[in-house]
């Protein structure tokens, strides 16, 4: 299961949604794998791993020689982020060093008073730009996120930001609204929605005080658990008048053909998008990817190529 | 000089020399959502300083705003705006997006940032990191609540300034989806987001502006203000970016007057101030985030005062 790398590739950090797509993304060549802990993640209660899980997971990876990320990526409330705080001992104990978080207040605070973790400012902090990433670094970010809409050149100028790994989200949904800017489903519906039991015992270190997370909000409930309404046909109105029905301009991006292009650029992690994608899609996607980056030249695979069931909808 | 701020936006100067401004203490120049925006202050300096005298000379504070997400490409853009709000002496500049603050505060510290509603202000701690960078006013999330609001100011004791009333903004994109309707409609950008377009789905309803989305509804707070104001806000906007000189003109002039009658602890309120506002919100209002409901909701707190607002607003039970 361990795997050595010749070179100073760029890492590549696949997704998982329970322990089993963890080793899936293992033996598929991931570098690295990203997870969320239940309640305190963005991705829903699908792709959650509990308490237990999540250390099952992180004595999987360590043992292949690779890391394990973990996603606390909700924005949650005052008396939560205490309770989440205190349990952040228990996470370092477990030897997971890289934590991802999704406010930059969280991010300083988690950095003051953990030293010892690595903080990756998440896509939903919506860097995008050489500003906004030299920004995370001085703030105590350890890595930023773009978006793939980012092209080659454009992280070429983001990588003149000495201090900060930068990661790629290279294979994701680009929807209308830029990531961490929406507001929309919260808009339409926001509601108080109780957390899946996980049966886990009392005291683990999961959910948001074992109570709520607020369904609809992109930012502090999480995107498993928004309504999706950009993915929903809609009535256009000119005036009173209605001329058109249509949906939100969205894409699937996937950018496998350019990793050569990337990694000459300096981008440092290939991130794939997809904590809800089933294992037996997880797979080929990380192997894919896996080949591109160890391939001596530009793969031939291009993104019309990809499965339409590769498309990461639920994210 | 009142002692609370009405501001509004105003995306470019014929707006700007079209507009009735009596009603408001502070005008924030330029559109944040696209460059091609007509005429967009953002994009001419010459236009940007030249609203800066009209305001000045009407005894108004002069502020400037800048793009929401702007790419590598649009920095030294940005750097030049930055510039000319500084040289002609605007009086805060107003930052949606982390990266922007960070060249404001290394290249002109002397301008004040204000935080603006797409930079993500969640927590009091990041009040504070944001403070660090030159921030001296604060516009939270729309999400949050007037309780979560009041949690982080009594933490960070910064001053936060609120949406009062007007489409709260949603979401922005990279994307101009109205551009697909230039051949359709014979109607060319940037004409195209001048038109009054929404987006419907049953009773939910978004304005489109292209880059932009923006609530249905109006955000309506008249019935709040001697909420907001005994817990100690005093920065108030009313947007307006995408709407008439008219309905600027004339939802400031309800609100000064009723901000003004809330400061002295009167309650109550006019029947011509709600015709008013139900007159120019053309899909209804609602409260935003600010009770913890959903942000389209409406709670007003006396419904005899405001006559049929309830009927024009989805309710929860």
């Amino acid at each position: 299961m361990n795997r050595q790398r010749s070179t100073a590739l760029p890492v590549l950090l696949a997704p998982a949604g329970s322990s089993r797509a963890v080793r899936v993304a293992l033996d598929a060549g991931a570098d690295a794998v990203y997870v969320g802990l239940v309640g305190w993640s963005r991705g829903g209660s699908r792709g959650e791993l509990t308490w237990d899980e999540l250390a099952a997971s992180q004595r999987a990876v360590a043992s292949a020689g690779r890391k394990l990320h973990l996603a606390l990526n909700t924005i949650p409330k005052p008396r939560e982020r205490a309770h989440l705080f205190k349990q952040i001992p228990a996470v370092i104990d477990l030897g997971i060093e890289d934590v991802i978080v999704n406010d930059a207040g969280i991010l300083t605070m988690l950095r003051r008073q953990f030293p010892t973790l690595r903080l990756t400012a998440s896509i939903g902090c919506g860097a995008r730009s050489v500003a906004d990433v030299a920004f995370f670094r001085d703030i105590g970010a350890h890595a930023a996120v773009v978006p793939g809409t980012v092209n080659p050149a454009e992280i070429r100028e983001i990588k003149s930001v000495r201090g900060i790994v930068v990661e790629i989200m290279v294979h994701m949904v680009d929807e209308f609204v830029l990531l961490g800017k929406c507001s929309m489903p919260s808009y339409v519906h926001l509601k108080p929605s109780t957390l899946p039991a996980s049966g886990a015992d009392a005291d683990a270190p999961e959910g948001a005080m074992r109570g709520v997370r607020q369904s609809g909000s992109m930012k502090r409930g999480g995107v498993g658990v928004c309504f999706k309404i950009c993915q929903q046909p809609w009535e256009l109105f000119d005036g009173g008048r209605r001329v058109d029905s249509r949906l939100f301009p969205s894409r699937q991006i996937s950018r496998v053909a350019d990793v050569k292009a990337y990694a000459r650029a300096g981008v440092d992690v290939f991130k794939l998008q997809g904590r809800s994608l089933p294992v037996d899609l997880l797979a080929p996607l990380v192997r894919r990817y896996r080949d591109a980056i160890d391939a001596p030249t530009v793969p031939v695979a291009h993104e019309a190529a990809l499965p339409a069931a590769w498309a990461v909808v639920g994210r | 000089m009142s002692t609370y701020e009405l501001n509004t936006t105003i995306a470019n100067l014929r707006d700007l020399r079209e507009s009735d401004l009596r009603d408001y203490d502070a005008i924030y120049l330029g559109d944040i959502y696209c460059r091609l925006y007509e005429a967009n202050f953002l994009e001419r300096p010459g236009d940007l300083k030249e609203g800066l005298s009209i305001l000045r000379d009407q005894g108004k504070r002069a502020y400037v705003t800048t793009y929401a997400g702007p790419r590598n490409e649009f920095l030294p853009k940005v750097h030049k705006m930055l510039e000319a709000a500084a040289t002609a002496g605007a009086d805060a500049v107003e930052i949606h997006n982390l990266g922007v603050l960070r060249i404001a505060h290394e290249e002109f510290p002397q301008l004040p940032a204000h935080i603006g509603g797409f930079a993500n202000l969640y927590t009091a701690a990041g009040v504070e990191v944001l403070r660090q960078y030159g921030a001296v006013r604060f516009t939270p999330n729309y999400e949050l609540s007037l309780d979560e609001i009041a949690e982080i100011t009594a933490d960070c004791g910064l001053p936060m300034e609120l949406l009062l009333h007007g489409k709260m903004p949603l979401g922005i994109s990279d994307y101009c989806f109205l551009l697909e309707y230039e051949e359709k409609w014979g109607v060319k950008c940037p004409d195209l987001c001048q038109k009054e377009l929404f987006l419907k789905q049953g009773d939910w309803a978004m304005k489109t502006v292209g880059k932009g989305i923006l609530s249905g509804k109006d955000v309506c707070m008249v019935e709040h203000l001697s909420r907001l104001l005994a817990e100690g806000h005093r920065y108030f906007r009313i947007e307006t970016v995408s709407e008439t000189p008219d309905y600027r003109r004339e939802i400031a002039a309800v609100y000064r007057a009723a901000l003004d009658r809330a400061s002295s602890g009167d309650d109550a309120l006019e029947a011509e101030w709600s015709e008013t506002l139900l007159r120019h919100a053309r899909i209804g209002l609602c409260n935003g985030f600010y009770f913890g409901r959903s942000g389209m909701d409406y709670a007003g707190i006396r419904p005899d005062a405001m006559g049929s607002l309830l009927t024009v607003s989805r309710v929860e039970s």
